[in-house]
């Protein structure tokens, strides 16, 4: 009967059954590369995609630095380039604020949603856990095109005459949902919101799938404690946003009714342009429910993905067993459970409620003992450690401290009575950047130059790496230690031009200082953006299947695994993957059995 | 019959049909029953609601009760018709804690609704004035 | 009893195997239906919010409260729970069918997805005419100081709060005569053209002695999100049964060349199944919510 069986379901069992054959079976160039079912093509796609945006998604970022550092400045160049956007060469309002919302979006969901969890989870999950592939690699493929139609949509926003949407990459209504609120409110929010429910089904395949893999298809002998923590945090990054993209897709529905059908869900009592508008009875604060409900887990989805390998790639590196893996588990869990109690932290301004809002302080700070606890568990693994500073390691180890560092602002926003002062100003975007943006992209840097051989056979440059490393960590902080005090002066965020203010006046060179350095840090990055690419073709070749003597299951497969990962059958796992510096022993892998003599770990 | 497809799976379960057929209808009946009751609540409610000045305390307590109604149905179709109540336990918990997410979405959702209306009324007499509505 | 011991003896979390005893389809399709039941529940959830930050709402028994060729008589909830006991038979169905598959029986899955199918499309035309029916509903309402006839669109709601008697009599003096004359053709109750005067005839004092004041139940416009979140939510579902529709038939085109007789296993009706029940369960709280309460 089995011979008869059709290929869907049994896809992976197939390559089980039958990994002889793939090695012979010559594939085309388009099902090899580009509609693959291969997990390690399909995270390679998420990754590189994931780069290009975030050279686009940082270029905005530079754009709109440069209105606020010089904003009395002109550069011909931009209205070569940007046209009306960019009239005599200084940036437009219209044209500054779809330059924030694209990079706000662009980042948040499409370099470090897609580009972090997609990479690592497929090329993470089966390499690890022990399997062939994906549990239904076709809609793993389906997860990447998704993603990528959702990007084509969002290109194609930014090229419309009217522009991409501006409104802010939480795009609130009112605003986002009048056409007659300007030109980034026309078709751009509309494509905005079609990428968005795209994006939503592209993180939906690949959550469920990741969930489903980790579950069924471990090896024998790999229990869940035995998994190692990159894997729980992927696992728990895609129970959250199985949960809460849903809710964002609710909240995007209804708000492409408000903007097209004339429904009133979050519109009410609008006068515009001297127009009285006969919508009545929405509530724009039901969007912002709506949209943290997502938004606040996906906090986590970001932040998660890049703690887990941060673990893996700490112990690796310190050659010492992870501090405390049940407690990392545990906290994981409590995050997981807390991202989704919190949401209405971001709204204590909005009109909400202010005692509702004392309860969401209360469950706000909870968070704090789960990431504390993380944070001494990283220190105490490093804690005499025999480290090896590679730029995975270094990287690593920068996000420690950027966690600590945007954590620890978190505490005074997470009080609404502190937060009335702070809302809105420079903190916030001090807070969020150092602990959401910047921290996870520096795991993300980690994870590349950790598994980049595993990836692609071949190390990237180290040199080009410590330069990459010590520039963005030393820029990161100038760049956004200084916001902190211009937040607290009352500095808001969000203005194209301060100049008005006598009171704002003493930051004007504390700008041009920032737009300097994250200048400095966007040439470096595409300094690390050249090694990547440069080192796929030309880096110094794998000798080992095994480079960084790690005990984990990815480093068992040949140094360019081809589909199915191992060629003969799957490794069965015997132990935890952290026994380092055990018995005398540097590190024993999972696959060797528990000796007679052994101690316990 | 060990099936690819069937790998994962360890146990095969088989229901004898004369068990099956007796549980399904008889969850199919009592399915309609609580639907014919929330019904009849229903109109108890719309006749309450036609009569002077309706006992808003005693209105409340029916609408719980077909609330409570819905969710018996709710958990009659999926432990019985989606199988649930048959899986093992941990699969039941991983389908079931998660749903009590729920509680704290539909609480902090609606009291802030509720807040809402509250804080127009207070400080809106236009808005209090216009949609209150009146007994005539 | 010997599979609960085998349940219980079994080390489930140890690899190899699948923690749940399921196979990873239907696990995928369970998590997908939790992440559905979220997105539904969003909807619900907001509608809840607005009701609750409204100081009005509309009666849903005097909402819905027509029958398919019953003409204007009162029938509140009695054409829904014919909607709901559709829905409900359907998925009964839909159970004899992932059985029949269990027992290979592919006569038994063709037989009962037929009717789950016909089940299906049956719920579809109800909720088509009931939308027809709302949208295309004549009501008299008292607007902006005028008196209006309008049906229940995502832009405007008849049925706010009865209008006070001296409100209509200002307002009615201010309505447009064309208005008036369809006022006075509707008679007494919503029931245009039952009486065969020629109103377009009289004087305008005429028309508005002619107009049945009492009969017409004048209210005034009532909260519009009622409308947007109604389209909106049975919408939802309605497109969430319709594609269940053409999944069930897809299933049946397949069971019927063999496809998964040749497979061995019916698991892909398993799935569908799901789906299906999933659909029923949200209809029970969109029924809830909506209908009765």
């Amino acid at each position: 009967m089995s011979e008869t069986t059709t290929v869907q379901v049994v896809e992976v069992k197939h390559a089980a059954t039958h990994h002889e054959e793939h090695g012979h079976h010559e594939q085309s160039f388009i099902s090899k590369y580009i509609f693959s079912m291969d997990h390690k093509t399909i995270g390679k796609q998420f990754l590189i995609t994931g780069i290009v945006w975030a050279i686009i998604g940082g270029f905005f970022s530079v754009l709109f630095r440069l209105q606020l550092g010089y904003p009395e400045a002109t550069f011909p160049i931009l209205e070569t380039l940007f046209g009306k956007w960019a009239k005599g060469g200084q940036i437009q309002p219209e044209f500054y604020y779809s330059l924030v919302t694209m990079h706000g979006t662009i980042l948040v969901f499409f370099v470090l949603t897609a580009g972090l969890s997609g990479t690592f989870a497929n090329i993470l999950i089966p390499l690890q856990i022990g399997a062939r592939d994906m549990a239904s690699p076709f809609l793993n493929m389906l997860s990447y095109w998704f993603f990528f139609l959702a990007g084509v949509v969002m290109a194609a926003s930014i090229f419309v005459q009217t522009g991409p949407a501006s409104g802010g990459w939480t795009m609130y209504p009112p605003l986002s949902a009048l056409r007659q609120a300007g030109d980034g409110q026309k078709i751009g929010t509309d494509l905005w919101l079609v990428s968005m429910a795209l994006f939503v089904v592209s993180s939906l395949l690949g959550g469920l799938n990741y969930i489903s893999t980790i579950l069924n298809m471990r090896t024998k002998g790999m229990s869940m404690t035995r998994l190692p923590l990159p894997i729980w945090a992927m696992f728990f990054t895609a129970v959250l946003g199985v949960l809460s993209f849903p809710v964002l897709l609710s909240g995007a529905i209804l708000l492409l009714f408000d903007r097209n059908l004339g429904t009133s869900f979050f519109l009410s009592d609008i006068v515009i342009n001297g127009e009285v508008l006969p919508n009545e009875g929405g509530s724009a604060i039901l969007y912002q429910h709506l949209f943290w409900f997502l938004g606040h887990p996906e906090v986590y989805i970001i932040l998660l993905p890049a703690m887990g390998m941060v673990s893996e790639i700490l112990s690796v590196n310190s050659r010492k067993p992870i501090f405390g893996y049940m407690a990392m588990l545990g906290s994981l869990f409590a995050i997981a459970i807390l991202a989704f109690l919190v949401w209405a932290h971001h709204m204590f301004v909005t009109g909400l409620n202010p005692f509702l809002g004392s309860v969401f302080v209360l469950l706000t700070l909870l968070i704090a003992v789960p990431s504390a606890i993380k944070v001494f568990n990283w220190l105490t693994t490093i804690w005499r450690g025999n480290i090896r500073f590679t730029p995975a390691a270094l990287f690593a180890i920068g996000f420690v401290s950027l966690f600590i560092s945007g954590g620890l602002t978190g505490i005074f926003l997470g009080n609404s009575t502190i937060d009335i002062h702070l809302h809105d100003t420079m903190f916030v975007v001090a807070h969020f950047h150092i602990v959401m943006g910047v921290a996870s992209m520096f795991g993300m840097f980690a994870g590349v130059y950790h598994w980049f051989p595993k990836m692609f056979g071949r190390y990237l440059n180290n040199t080009l790496g410590y330069i990459h490393f010590w520039v963005t960590i030393a820029g990161s902080y100038l760049i956004f230690w200084p916001m902190h005090y211009q937040g607290l002066a009352g500095v808001p965020r969000r203005y194209l031009d301060k100049r008005g203010w006598v009171n704002f006046n003493q930051f004007g060179e504390l700008d041009k200082f920032i737009t300097v350095v994250s200048i400095i840090v966007f040439v470096v990055q595409i300094v690390f953006v050249v090694n990547f690419f440069y080192s796929i073709y030309k880096g110094r070749k794998l000798r080992t299947e095994n480079p960084w003597g790690a005990n984990t299951l990815e480093w068992t497969t040949p140094i360019n695994p081809g589909h199915g990962n191992w060629e003969g059958d799957i490794p069965e796992v015997h132990r935890w993957p952290y026994d380092y510096a055990k018995d005398g022993r540097e590190f024993i892998p999972q696959t060797e059995p528990v000796g007679a003599s052994e101690s316990k770990h | 019959m060990q099936h690819p497809a069937f790998e994962e799976v360890t146990i095969h379960h088989h229901t004898d049909d004369a068990t099956f057929k007796k549980k399904v209808k008889n969850t199919t009946i009592l399915l309609s029953i609580l639907t014919v009751v929330e019904l009849a609540i229903g109109l108890l409610i719309y006749n309450m609601h036609k009569g002077e000045a309706p006992n808003e305390l005693l209105v409340l307590m029916f609408k719980g009760m077909v609330c409570i109604l819905t969710l018996a149905k709710a958990y009659y179709i999926v432990s019985v018709f989606m199988h649930l109540g048959d899986e093992i336990r941990n699969m039941i918990m991983t389908i079931v804690v998660p749903l009590l997410l729920f509680i704290w979405f539909i609480a902090a959702f609606i009291w802030d609704g509720n807040s809402y209306k509250n804080l127009r009324n207070k400080y809106d007499a236009h808005y209090k004035e216009s949609t209150m509505p009146t007994k005539h | 009893m010997a599979t609960t011991a085998a349940v219980q003896q079994t080390k489930w979390w140890t690899g190899g195997k699948s923690p749940f005893n399921l196979e990873y389809g239907k696990l995928m399709m369970w998590y997908f239906l939790m992440s559905d039941a979220f997105t539904f529940g969003a909807f619900l959830i907001s509608y809840g919010t607005i009701r609750f930050s409204q100081n009005f709402w509309p009666d849903p028994n005097v909402v819905f409260n027509a029958f398919p060729g019953a003409g204007h008589a009162n029938l509140p909830l009695a054409f829904v729970s014919v909607m709901t006991f559709i829905l409900i038979i359907s998925s009964v169905t839909m159970v004899l069918a992932v059985h029949a598959g269990h027992n290979n029986d592919k006569q038994g899955v063709i037989k009962w997805l037929f009717w789950t199918i016909v089940g299906g499309a049956a719920f579809l035309g109800c909720q088509a005419w009931e939308w027809h029916h709302l949208i295309t509903g004549k009501h008299a309402i008292l607007v902006n100081g005028q008196l209006d006839i309008v049906g229940q669109t995502t832009r405007i709601n008849p049925w706010g709060d009865l209008a006070s008697q001296a409100d209509i009599a200002t307002a009615i003096q201010n309505t447009p005569r064309e208005t008036l004359v369809r006022l006075a053709e509707m008679g007494g109750h919503g029931h245009e053209g039952a009486a065969h005067t020629n109103f377009a005839a009289l004087s305008n004092a005429d028309l508005i002695k002619a107009i049945d004041v009492e009969g017409l139940h004048i209210r005034e416009n009532g909260p519009v999100a009622f409308g947007g979140y109604f389209y909106g939510i049975t919408g939802f579902h309605g497109f969430h049964v319709f594609s269940g529709v053409i999944i069930n038939i897809i299933m049946l085109i397949m069971t019927q060349k063999d496809v998964f007789a040749r497979r061995g296993h019916y698991l892909m009706i398993e799935k569908t199944g799901l789906y299906w029940h999933f659909v029923d369960l949200v209809w029970v709280f969109v029924f809830l919510c909506f209908y009765l309460i």
